[in-house]
């Protein structure tokens, strides 16, 4: 069998479409700085951005360079469970949303921090801030080595001039524009993403012999016969139940409390047009999902059909149009795979930015006039955007390892403190700082990126994050609401009446404050009695 | 009338979280029950593009019909605050 290695045949074609898209987002910067004159503006873009500009952040910010290459690498590799791994992506903001995104939109926050930061106080928030940055440079990073390595291929420069090039132009226009560059600059890149990725697949389907080609994200049902004969188990469920369920815990919770997705919804202009983007989000997000689909299928067809392996899986997309489509349609694939980068990256940084510029220093200096505060925010954005870029040049291993990983991570950590801060007034800031920094350093020393001598799972289960999570998820809720029964109990850090009427406020009771809602104990019990099954079932050997 | 808007703020979330679990994660069906693979749809095995269909016009139809029950709600919740206000507006100028 051949191996195939992705080489672009007219390299300056690559560059000119590299050099228009950059045109555009420094136009979109320069036009949105003008707009910027607030914390509001730099943070949430003045909280005015409508649901078919913000559905189409939204994905544009949750669907990475990842979707583009990464899923695509892995459906070639592990088939069918993986297009169902990221099936389930598409639940994250819809839940987010449901559960406490309108519900942080009405108090104006700019973070998730923003809350914890009012509903537990200062340390817990900081607690929370240094989960969340870990999470975003881990994510960050990912991005960064990834355009870094797009880079090099396209230029034929060393990785480290490659990332330096394309590590300062993109920090540059998303420092430029704050929230209504990257909210504005991210809409467009979901269309280019959108756009770069279905569209040639069709032309590449044509060519596979597809009937299908007129619609490639559903249409390619007349290849399966084929695909099948020369690969019997594409469609095999591999793995047992609890691989499935522990989708739920692992990659369900967790993107829950990403800031950067939960910041798309805060940026909307009103708690209803959140709903509505969330709409947008799914329509969008659904057709470059179920292209990826597409091309990890035909990526699997390309290799059975045609004997040529994939050497490098990653690059499958790149693969097939270079060696089915028009070198400028290549070019504009390699201009999708930039722009996803982009919009993820601007997405995390934003949310740095809002983290430790508005955040803690609202912690640290919470008297700080607006005008200064504004300064330090633009600089807590190019500075993110330099440590990104500094890390990058030689990662530490346990940071790229897996960003999938990250996940589990925050959905131990920080899910809990959101989701029961939002929706029970007994929710302990004792319990919360306890429960999340004891739980997450479990999930950490669980894994097999830290102490590999203590794992639990083993393969790809524990290094995605599976095994651990679905210990440390059911551990954290629970952990958490038996702690702050005890604490309220016991009259340590209980909740003051700020902060139950702050709970009804948020859920939009305005002044009409009522003692027994978002209060009961049997709800939360039943809550540890499903997290006790789970955590059992979870240490079971895997 | 406030604890019928607080029981079906409570009903409709529980009943959403629960309906957006069932299709992002419907895979999980064809998984309990292998004997429900055996189909296939547009030339598709079911267990692949029934979660795939789902994941996506599922979804779809689901956060169109959130959208106007979360939307409608919150104009309950409005609408009852407005006449709280206004009714303790009322006794003041009496």
């Amino acid at each position: 069998m051949e191996t195939t290695q992705f080489v672009l045949p007219n390299v300056w074609m690559g560059v000119g479409v590299v050099i228009a898209l950059f045109a555009i987002f420094y136009y979109v910067g320069w036009v949105a700085a003008k707009k910027t004159t607030s914390e509001e503006d730099l943070y949430a873009a003045g909280f005015s951005i409508g649901p078919v500009t913000n559905g189409l952040g939204m994905g544009a910010t949750w669907a990475s360079l990842a979707t583009f290459m990464g899923v695509i690498a892995l459906i070639y590799k592990l088939q069918v469970p993986f297009v169902y791994l990221w099936i389930q992506w598409a639940l994250s903001i819809p839940l987010l949303t449901l559960l406490y995104g309108t519900c942080l939109r009405r108090m104006k926050a700019f973070t998730p921090a923003s809350f914890i930061k009012v509903r537990y106080g200062n340390q817990a928030a900081m607690v929370i801030i240094a989960w969340m940055c870990l999470s975003m440079i881990m994510y960050a990073l990912g991005q960064m080595i990834g355009l870094g390595l797009a880079f090099e291929v396209l230029f034929g420069l060393p990785y480290k001039y490659a990332l330096i090039i394309v590590g300062i132009a993109t920090v540059g226009f998303i420092t430029l524009g704050g929230m209504y560059g990257a909210s504005y600059n991210a809409a467009f890149q979901m269309l280019v993403m959108t756009i770069a990725l279905v569209v040639p697949m069709g032309a590449v389907m044509k060519a596979m012999g597809s009937s299908g080609w007129w619609f490639p994200p559903l249409a390619y049902g007349d290849m399966v016969p084929q695909m099948l004969e020369q690969i019997p188990t594409f469609f095999d469920m591999k793995y047992d139940y609890r691989w499935y369920f522990a989708l739920i815990p692992a990659f369900t919770m967790g993107p829950i409390a990403l800031p950067h997705l939960a910041m798309r919804v805060f940026t909307s202009s009103s708690v209803k047009n959140a709903r509505w983007s969330v709409v947008w989000f799914i329509l969008f997000l659904g057709l470059l999902f179920s292209g990826c689909y597409t091309a990890g299928f035909a990526g699997n067809y390309f290799t059975a059909t045609t004997g040529n392996e994939i050497a490098k899986p990653d690059q499958t997309i790149l693969i097939l149009n270079v060696f089915y489509n028009p070198t400028l349609v290549a070019a504009f694939v390699i201009g999708g795979a930039v722009a996803a980068g982009m919009s993820t990256i601007g997405g995390n940084l934003m949310a740095i930015a809002g983290l430790i510029g508005s955040d803690l220093l609202g912690i640290l200096a919470p008297k700080m006039e607006g005008r200064k505060k504004l300064r330090w925010g633009y600089l807590a954005l190019g500075i993110g955007g330099i440590i990104t870029i500094l890390l990058a040049f030689n990662p530490p291993a346990f940071l790229v390892t897996s960003i999938l990983w990250a996940f589990g991570l925050l959905a131990t950590t920080t899910t809990p403190s959101i989701l029961l801060g939002v929706w029970w007034k007994q929710a302990n800031r004792m319990a919360m700082i306890i429960t999340s920094v004891v739980c997450g350093l479990i999930y950490i020393i669980i894994s097999p990126h830290v102490l590999s001598g203590i794992v639990v799972g083993k393969g790809l289960v524990a290094a995605l994050g599976m095994s651990e999570a679905m210990l440390t998820v059911p551990l954290s809720f629970a952990s958490f609401i038996v702690l702050s029964l005890i604490f309220n109990k016991m009259q340590i850090a209980a909740p003051s009446m700020e902060d139950k009427q702050m709970i009804d406020r948020i859920h939009g009771w305005g002044s009409d404050y009522d003692e027994k809602r978002y209060n009961g104990t049997i709800m939360p019990l039943i809550i540890v009695a499903v997290c006790v099954i789970i955590f059992i079932w979870g240490l079971q050997p895997w | 009338m406030k604890e019928k808007l607080y029981k079906k703020e409570l009903f409709t979330t529980v009943l959403f979280i629960v309906i957006l679990l069932i299709f992002g994660h419907s895979a999980q069906f064809f998984k309990l029950f292998p004997s429900a693979q055996g189909g296939s749809m547009w030339g598709f095995p079911i267990h692949y593009i029934i979660p795939i269909l789902l994941g996506w016009f599922g979804l779809l139809v689901l956060t169109i019909i959130m959208a106007k029950v979360l939307n409608k709600l919150d104009d309950e919740m409005e609408q009852y605050i407005e006449s709280i206000e206004s009714g303790e507006g009322s006794q003041k100028n009496v």
